[in-house]
């Protein structure tokens, strides 16, 4: 799948961690999400600085854009309900550093070798990746949590007939760096691409 | 108490910040840029500017803000990501984040105070002023500085002077980090901010 299938829904702020990644892929003003054909896209990556008023006011083109057989990507903390299965974040009450902790809950080739305490700690500082959670929708398939079992990622196939990805704390398609992390955009795109393909040919996957 | 005109673009972070019991209640509305007209901040006092704003909202609101500030009216910017054409009078320099100076031996944030005298420094110390910042301001009027860099760039100035109202102007953008839920220092400064524009000399 050519990179540019991927549209990165545009806050115009550049806010740091937001960054969709490598480049190629398609930037869609956020604002102009309703005026733009959506056809050419496999995939909307959305931004946890997007407006979420705005996007609640057009949550249907979200939900037809996955009902199309498509794939949409968040990263933030939800406040509206705009998002197709998704609840309003909550905050982890913060105690220590090891609330922050982030664990692996299920093995996916996105986090295969990856260490999880480099996903928690950056130069020794917790609480960049996750500081709370979405409670998920049924069906929901929990990839990261947090120390009680939070889910800060899930991927949802049963709210649409799409599949979304939801973090709760930034969307993974830009992650590039450190040492066992920094292949985690990289995977995400390519599974981008494979869960599009599937959906494409109609497979439901369990 | 003064009335208090929060602007909001559907972020998360003004959300949970502006809708913070104890600071809503100094809040008289949160006004929803995309929706905002030529007269919505009309009987307002202040008129607080958040961070990482949408370019074409910057732009939007901008004339507004000029309009609001020549009627006598105090407007209140967080780093404001294009400084240059938000902030009248000044220069904006960008400087690269360093999320890590607590980190270091003998950490120093390389921030100092100024006119310790200042109302505001009756509302939070300098401490609650100290987190990393994304640039300082070099203004060319005479303005009264509060929080400064070692090499005197402005991080929170006041400036009385290069228009007809006041202009509350900080390199610091507390209400993402109390937003997003990250930070306490970010706090403690919004603790005592609020009460200031609503009640201190500004």
């Amino acid at each position: 799948m050519e990179k540019h299938r991927i549209a990165v829904l545009d806050v115009k702020v550049g806010v740091m961690g937001e960054v969709g990644g490598s480049s190629g892929y398609t930037y869609i003003d956020m604002y102009d999400l309703p005026n733009i054909p959506l056809e050419p896209y496999a995939c909307l990556v959305i931004h946890g600085s997007s407006d979420q008023e705005f996007l609640l006011k057009h949550k249907d083109v979200v939900a037809n854009f996955l009902n199309q057989g498509k794939v949409v990507l968040f990263g933030g903390q939800l406040f509206r309900p705009w998002l197709p299965g998704g609840s309003s974040f909550v905050p982890r009450t913060i105690r220590s550093h090891l609330d922050y902790h982030i664990a692996v809950a299920k093995a996916h080739p996105i986090f295969a070798d990856v260490d999880p305490i480099e996903l928690t700690y950056k130069k020794g500082v917790a609480g960049f990746f996750a500081r709370g959670h979405h409670p998920v929708p049924a069906g929901a398939e929990v990839l990261l949590t947090l120390p009680d079992g939070e889910p800060t990622l899930y991927i949802d196939r049963s709210s649409t007939k799409g599949t979304l990805m939801v973090s709760s704390g930034y969307n993974l398609l830009g992650y590039r760096d450190g040492n066992t992390t920094r292949s985690i955009g990289e995977r995400v795109e390519a599974w981008i691409a494979q869960e599009y393909n599937l959906l494409q040919q109609g497979v439901h996957i369990q | 108490m003064r009335r208090i005109a929060a602007l909001y673009s559907g972020l998360s972070y003004q959300y949970r910040s502006w809708n913070e019991p104890k600071y809503r209640k100094y809040i008289a509305d949160i006004v929803y840029i995309p929706d905002m007209e030529d007269d919505s901040l009309a009987g307002f006092d202040v008129v607080l500017l958040p961070s990482r704003l949408h370019t074409g909202l910057l732009a939007k609101v901008k004339p507004m803000l000029d309009q609001f500030a020549a009627n006598g009216g105090t407007v209140v910017v967080f780093w404001p990501n294009d400084a240059e054409r938000i902030v009248p009078n000044q220069n904006w320099e960008d400087r690269p984040t360093n999320f890590w100076w607590w980190l270091d031996k003998n950490a120093k944030s390389g921030i100092e105070q100024r006119n310790p005298e200042h109302n505001l420094y009756k509302y939070i110390t300098l401490q609650d002023a100290t987190w990393h910042y994304h640039g300082v301001f070099w203004p060319e009027g005479d303005v009264v500085p509060l929080v400064v860099t070692e090499d005197g760039g402005a991080l929170v100035y006041v400036d009385k002077t290069s228009t007809a109202g006041t202009w509350v102007v900080t390199s610091l953008d507390p209400e993402f980090h109390y937003g997003s839920y990250f930070m306490p220092a970010t706090e403690r400064f919004l603790d005592g901010l609020f009460p200031w524009l609503a009640e201190g000399e500004l």
